[in-house]
């Protein structure tokens, strides 16, 4: 009796693990190697405050703390440690570094603090570790070893597992959620588009560490025992193997993971071990490491999205409605269409001596230019003239290496992507940049700014509080699905398109996030020239509108009809601004394109 | 005073050992864009490869080449069976990395499940002692570091002079474009994956030799060195693993002198987590 | 515009079979062990099964050499145990249960090990790593445990099934300080691993050194978790102490001599150790380290008192020989060194006592034979000595009432069921064969205890 509610305790505890991992890693793509240390916090910090002063038992060990609290508060304790733990180490998920070394600081931090925690005995007793910690409720129940009592704790640890999974839940199916999904899929688009990557990631690495600590909490009360070898970083792994194999992003998948690998896998190791007692006594744990190597290994090859996939989100999509003008505004910005002849109006953009350096390679050299509010800018020139590279410079995705970019008057040379994005100035990429393993719909969505559900406060406050808003997000999205005449793919993965599909996506997404400047990189790629030429004609009445686009393209053709004024680089500077017309007759444009 | 000298002897001894598989780290990540994990499990193999020759009545100064043989042809089989398959299907770096633990927790398991769990050593003697002014060190020793020195030379060189070398750097810095030049850039990382995993089969054999007693588990910690000193030079950068290494491995033994020794390692990670805050590239890197 | 309002509305279709399958199927299994274990002995064990004892102990991890080494005495107790007729017409076999060195892993191991075993009467071993956590619950379980714990805490905590007859790690360090006192060292280097079981060692052995009159002059924390220790080895070189008092197990200590020889001019710095030293293991790899006779010449070690000849030893002896080379994961080393190794020792003692208990009691159900642990143990007026299992059942049989004394030497059970002992040194050979080489009084640990 007492094994099967052990075997209950601990499935719930690494279920409650687990989910707090899927979260961080199925959902929001951040890799924690570090994840065991935020358990272990929570339940070092569950014990010292359960635990009496430590002069108490025989004063047989050490450890700071020791205020004898009772229950519940060494739990919420456990949940705020691994909080505050996640903290100090957010500087590793801003989005400087790789998302591969930053899981490397965090594995070498876990390692780091075990071995502090073993040698640094008044703090936590060292490698003994803590012992004797009391029971939930310990006072009160006197004998905490009645069939009755192990019982109450172990429903009372799977209702806790059903409220995480609740909560956890409640997140995911959220517009936050999905911006998650959106950052974990591709998150130097996502910055792109207006998310701050920093503060998303930090949520989830102090959320993730409190369900953590919990789960720590809750199982150091269990066992009345922690210590150092509980808690190595090869823990970190198991509950990886189980996540993975679970299936991350599909929460379910993760409690159906902890079941798996850290109860399945290691009980039946022992049933074997059991059975056969002639077997050397250190082969099968060596053995059983071996397996979840091969398993992680096997999985991300076969199956990487687990035993239960994530679920697709499949949303109806509002018909547009009888009357809407077909060609009505797509863009929910008022703007002043603006006035008068392009050469009269005010300067939206402007780039004042622009430089970028790769190492030794000038990409970008000393660009001067301004477009005007409203028009259709065009840049051209030959392979390696540095055009993408400007468009990078001029969104915020690169930095400049010299000279300032002003927009809307503003200087915004320093500010990252993701704020000129919520300022207006959006740009797209030249290569494949959709969020795969979103629907088309999910992907526009995504691109929305003001959204309530968007936060993770207002994600908590559940589907009635963001409900509106997102209603209303749809019936854009459907309408601009329904313009570009993918409506029926709206449910489909956008991964699962075709090039030329996913260019539109793209597009599409853009205007999503009510831009008032777009910086389009090669749109018109792999797209059918009827639809590109109606593309460029919904561009055109939206900058009537007040709109304003540069795009690269190589289409002369394009240019030709839809760009005025056309710039031409070459070599990383500027070489001529004109009309298509115009720049024909240059000597120098033509042989630039010839020869560079 | 003589405690500082001493610990500085042996923190060259630390950085020579270090110093080995940090380049042989390094280049690997830069010519292959993996960060090999399992490089320490590689490490503990080759060391038992040097052990099986050994325990036959070999020296183990000649089980070292064999070592390095076997570690060469693990990693090349490593890369052909796991990594390159992962790459070609456009996996992200991350995918890799947590495949690369899973093939660390294989190998060193793996050679757990062998071995046993107990801890060897290599039938060697280690040689006159030597005072070198305040430094204490063996033969052995000495000559840990004298290969080292070697290694870092013969790295040097390759990469300065020979085709090969200059193919790497080129296959590291762009492989797009270094294909684009006709370089077959298949074949170098190919080559890249033997070299260094010969490297770390050397590396493992002689630090095996450095400690003394060891089992499948001993390279542990000392992954997280190679880290640090990889970080702090800067990831990718050969030279900058030479830097790195000597700086963590002195770094670390003179404060074992000073501060309580259990908690020597605990600059290596600080350093870990101060490069990874504020210097990504590392020392010698260049500023993205 | 806006459908009727499911826009927005995810299709939740709640994966009811994933989660509650799974659930179910644990639940399943998990009932189907507990039915299978039976509560421990109460109302004893059915005629014609047969009795278990289980070994708890680590054998992965560092630890691993202690599990097989109690699984040697296990064996070979109850093959002896077998031979003499078994108890009560029921044989006794051994199982085991790998804690791995961790109270979290130890615990599910004892809970499988408790729910799946039949007619389990005496667990052995449960060593420092796990005894704090799985003390509790073998002994809610009513099971009788002799651990192997020197953990203070269980000094002075009363719990009804917890039997322990090596003394507490306060007693060893005392002994330690007397080996050095009659050695005539006086300037000591301390150098113990920062593990549970070392560290415990460190403060006794401070106040006893001076209380002795000694001086520390050294005192190294060793991280069992790094390879090298130079720059330990050099402070305790430039110290210059007359001995080092030490207990790091894994391969650090082997690592810490060499280094020290090294740095010391080639020179062995004379060591004393505990008992955990007194293993196969343990010689296998200091002497690879320094050198055999070096080694050898330069050790001592306390240790319980532990007879090296006459019937109990000859008993002791022949029932480990009789299973030498079938027990899996203990050959390593020179298999004489388990005839010293406290877990064999004591436990083979232990597992004696209890079976004699059931005897003595007529009856398997542990309310009824757990009195005569005490009263075969510290024995009462009029008993016979008996020195083996088969040397005790003949007399039993012939009415008699018995005081059992193995070669761990008599027992003496305090009020917790602690028998603390009496201290001897050891040292080894250069073949590694261990020797008694003087003994402690408790006189002598009494002056340098605090």
């Amino acid at each position: 009796m007492t094994y099967l509610i052990t075997l209950l305790v601990y499935a719930a505890v690494d279920a409650i693990a687990c989910l707090g991992l899927s979260l961080q890693f199925g959902v929001a793509g951040v890799t924690n190697f570090g994840f065991i240390i935020f358990q272990a916090a929570g339940a070092y910090i569950a014990a010292i405050l359960a635990l009496p002063p430590q002069s108490a038992n025989g004063a047989f060990q050490h450890y700071i703390g020791g205020w004898n609290l009772p229950f519940p508060l060494p739990w919420l304790g456990a949940a705020a440690a691994g909080a505050i733990l996640a903290l100090p180490f957010t500087f590793l998920v801003g989005r400087r570094l790789r998302g591969d070394f930053a899981a490397v600081g965090l594995l070498v931090t876990a390692v780091l603090l075990n071995l502090l925690v073993m040698n640094y005995v008044p703090l936590f007793n060292g490698d003994a570790g803590v012992a004797i910690v009391p029971a939930p409720l310990q006072s009160q129940v006197m004998t905490t070893t009645t069939t009755g009592y192990q019982w109450g704790f172990a429903i009372g640890v799977v209702v806790l597992l059903a409220a995480v999974f609740w909560l956890v839940r409640r997140l995911t199916e959220s517009p936050f959620g999905r911006s998650l999904r959106a950052m974990r899929d591709n998150d130097k688009i996502a910055d792109s588009l207006g998310k701050n990557l920093l503060q998303l990631r930090t949520g989830m690495l102090v959320l993730g560490g409190a369900i953590a600590g919990l789960s720590g909490g809750v199982l150091v009360s269990f066992i009345s025992v922690w210590s150092p070898a509980a808690w190595t970083y090869a823990e970190t792994i198991v509950l990886f193997a189980a996540v993975i194999i679970g299936g991350r992003g599909n929460h379910v998948g993760a409690v159906l993971g902890a079941i798996i690998v850290p109860v399945g896998f290691e009980e039946s190791t022992r049933l074997i071990t059991n059975a056969n007692p002639s077997l050397p006594p250190n082969l099968l744990p060596s053995l059983q490491w071996v397996a979840i190597g091969l398993l992680i290994a096997l999985f991300l090859w076969f199956r990487p999205q687990g035993v239960l996939p994530e679920r697709k989100r499949v949303m109806a999509v509002p018909e547009p409605a009888a009357g809407a003008a077909a060609d009505g505004p797509l863009l929910v910005r008022q703007r002043t269409p603006p006035s008068g002849s392009p050469a009269e109006r005010d300067t939206i953009l402007q780039a004042i001596d622009v430089s970028r350096d790769f190492g030794g390679v000038r990409a970008v050299s000393g660009v001067s230019l301004s477009v005007a509010r409203g028009t259709m800018t065009g840049l051209i020139g030959p392979n390696g003239a540095g055009k993408s590279t400007l468009l990078a410079v001029l969104a915020g995705t690169d930095r400049a290496s010299s000279g300032t970019v002003r927009y809307e008057g503003q200087d915004v040379t320093g500010l990252p992507a993701y704020r000129r994005a919520r300022l207006g100035l959006v740009r797209t990429f030249q290569l494949a940049s959709e969020f795969k393993r979103l629907t088309v719909m999910e992907n526009l969505l995504s691109a929305a700014p003001g959204n309530r559900g968007d936060t993770m406060r207002g994600a908590l406050a559940g589907r009635r509080y963001w409900r509106n808003d997102e209603q209303a997000t749809v019936g854009r999205a459907a309408d601009i699905l329904h313009r570009f005449g993918l409506a029926d793919l709206a449910n489909s993965y956008a991964g699962d398109l075709s090039g030329g599909q996913r260019r539109l996506v793209e597009i599409m997404r853009a205007l999503m996030t009510d831009p008032a400047m777009l910086l389009l990189d090669e749109p018109m790629a792999g797209v059918h020239p009827e639809l590109a030429h109606r593309i460029g004609e919904m561009l055109t009445q939206l900058s009537r509108d007040g709109l304003t686009v540069l795009m690269v393209e190589h289409e002369l053709a394009i240019m030709d009809e839809f760009c005025d004024p056309v710039i031409v680089m070459a070599d990383g500077s500027v070489l001529a601004q004109g009309t298509m017309a115009q720049l024909r007759e240059r000597a120098e444009v033509v042989e630039a394109y010839l020869v560079g | 005073m003589t405690i500082f000298l001493a610990s500085v002897g042996f923190g060259l001894l630390t950085a020579a050992v270090l110093a080995i598989a940090a380049v042989g780290f390094t280049l690997q990540f830069a010519v292959t864009n993996v960060l090999n994990l399992a490089f320490a499990a590689i490490m503990t193999a080759g060391a038992f490869t040097a052990y099986g020759i050994n325990q036959l009545g070999v020296s183990v100064w000649v089980g070292l080449p064999v070592a390095m043989v076997a570690c060469a042809a693990l990693s090349v089989a490593l890369n052909l069976l796991v990594y390159a398959p992962f790459q070609r299907r456009g996996s992200a770096p991350i995918t890799i990395v947590i495949v690369s633990l899973g093939m660390a927790l294989i190998i060193e398991f793996g050679t757990q499940a062998v071995v046993g769990g107990i801890s060897v050593s290599y039938k060697m003697s280690q040689g006159h002692t030597y005072k070198l002014g305040g430094l204490v060190l063996t033969t052995v020793q000495l000559a840990i570091i004298a290969i080292s020195v070697v290694v870092m030379v013969a790295a040097y060189l390759t990469l300065r002079y020979t085709k090969l070398g200059k193919s790497m750097r080129a296959t590291s810095a762009n492989r797009q474009l270094a294909r684009n030049c006709g370089i077959r850039t298949g074949r170098v990382i190919t080559t890249t994956w033997a070299l260094t995993g010969a490297l770390g089969g050397l590396a493992g054999t002689v630090y095996a030799i450095d400690i003394g007693s060891f089992g499948p588990t001993s390279t542990d910690l000392f992954v997280v060195l190679i880290l640090a000193a990889v970080f702090l030079g800067g990831p990718g950068h050969a030279y900058g693993a030479m830097l790195g290494a000597l700086l963590i491995g002195v770094a670390t033994e003179v404060s074992a002198a000073y501060i309580v020794p259990s908690y020597k390692y605990v600059i290596a990670f600080v350093v870990l987590l101060a490069m990874l805050a504020v210097r990504p590239t590392g020392l010698l890197g260049a500023r993205t | 515009m806006l459908a009727e309002g499911r826009a927005g509305n995810s299709v939740m279709t709640f994966r009811r079979s994933g989660r509650w399958l799974a659930a179910i199927g644990a639940v399943a299994l998990a009932a189907t062990l507990a039915a299978c274990g039976s509560s421990s002995s109460s109302g004893g064990v059915p005629s014609g099964q047969s009795i278990v004892f289980a070994d708890v102990a680590p054998f992965s991890g560092p630890d691993a050499a202690l599990g097989p080494t109690y699984l040697v005495s296990c064996d070979g107790t109850t093959a002896a145990i077998n031979k003499a007729g078994g108890v009560l017409g029921h044989k006794v076999s051994c199982t085991t249960a790998d804690t791995r060195g961790d109270p979290a892993d130890a615990i599910p191991a004892v809970g499988s090990l408790l729910a799946r075993t039949h007619n389990l009467e005496l667990v052995i071993g449960c060593t420092s790593d796990e005894a704090a956590a799985v003390a509790p619950v073998i002994n809610s379980h009513k099971t009788v445990m002799f651990c192997m714990t020197g953990q203070s805490e269980f000094d002075h905590k009363h719990f009804d099934y917890f039997y322990r007859l090596v003394p507490p790690d306060l007693a060893e360090s005392y002994a330690m300080t007397v080996i050095a006192q009659q050695l005539g060292y006086k300037k000591i280097a301390l150098a113990f691993g920062n593990d549970i079981g070392s560290q415990t060692f460190v403060q006794p052995a401070e106040s006893a050194i001076a209380k002795a009159g000694m001086t520390v002059v050294a005192n190294e924390t060793l991280d069992l978790n790094a390879t090298t220790f130079r720059t330990e080895a050099e402070k305790i070189v430039q110290a210059h102490p007359d001995a080092i008092m030490t207990e790091a197990l894994g391969s650090a200590d082997a690592t810490l001599f060499s280094e020290i020889k090294q740095l010391n001019g080639g020179q062995v710095i004379p060591i004393i150790g505990t008992s955990a030293a007194i293993s196969p293991a343990f010689f296998t790899s200091a002497a690879a380290a320094v050198g055999a006779s070096d080694f050898a010449n330069n050790f001592h070690a306390d240790n319980l008192v532990t007879a090296t000849s006459g019937p109990a030893y000859q008993a002791f002896t022949q029932s480990l020989l009789a299973v030498k080379g079938k027990v899996s994961g203990a050959q390593t080393g020179d298999f004489s060194t388990y005839f010293t190794a406290p877990g064999a020792v004591h436990l083979y003692d232990g597992m004696n006592l209890a079976a004699l208990s059931m005897i003595a009691a007529g009856s398997t159900d542990v309310a009824k034979w757990k009195p005569f642990l005490t009263s075969i143990g510290d024995g009462v007026p009029g008993a016979v000595t008996v020195n083996s299992f088969a040397q005790g059942v003949a007399e039993l049989k012939a009415g008699k009432k018995i005081r059992y004394v193995g070669p761990g030497g008599p027992t003496s059970f305090d009020s917790f069921h602690d028998s603390p002992g009496i201290f001897q040194v050891d040292t080894y050979t250069a073949a590694g064969a261990v020797t008694v080489s003087g003994n402690i009084s408790a006189a002598q640990l009494r002056a340098v205890s605090g």
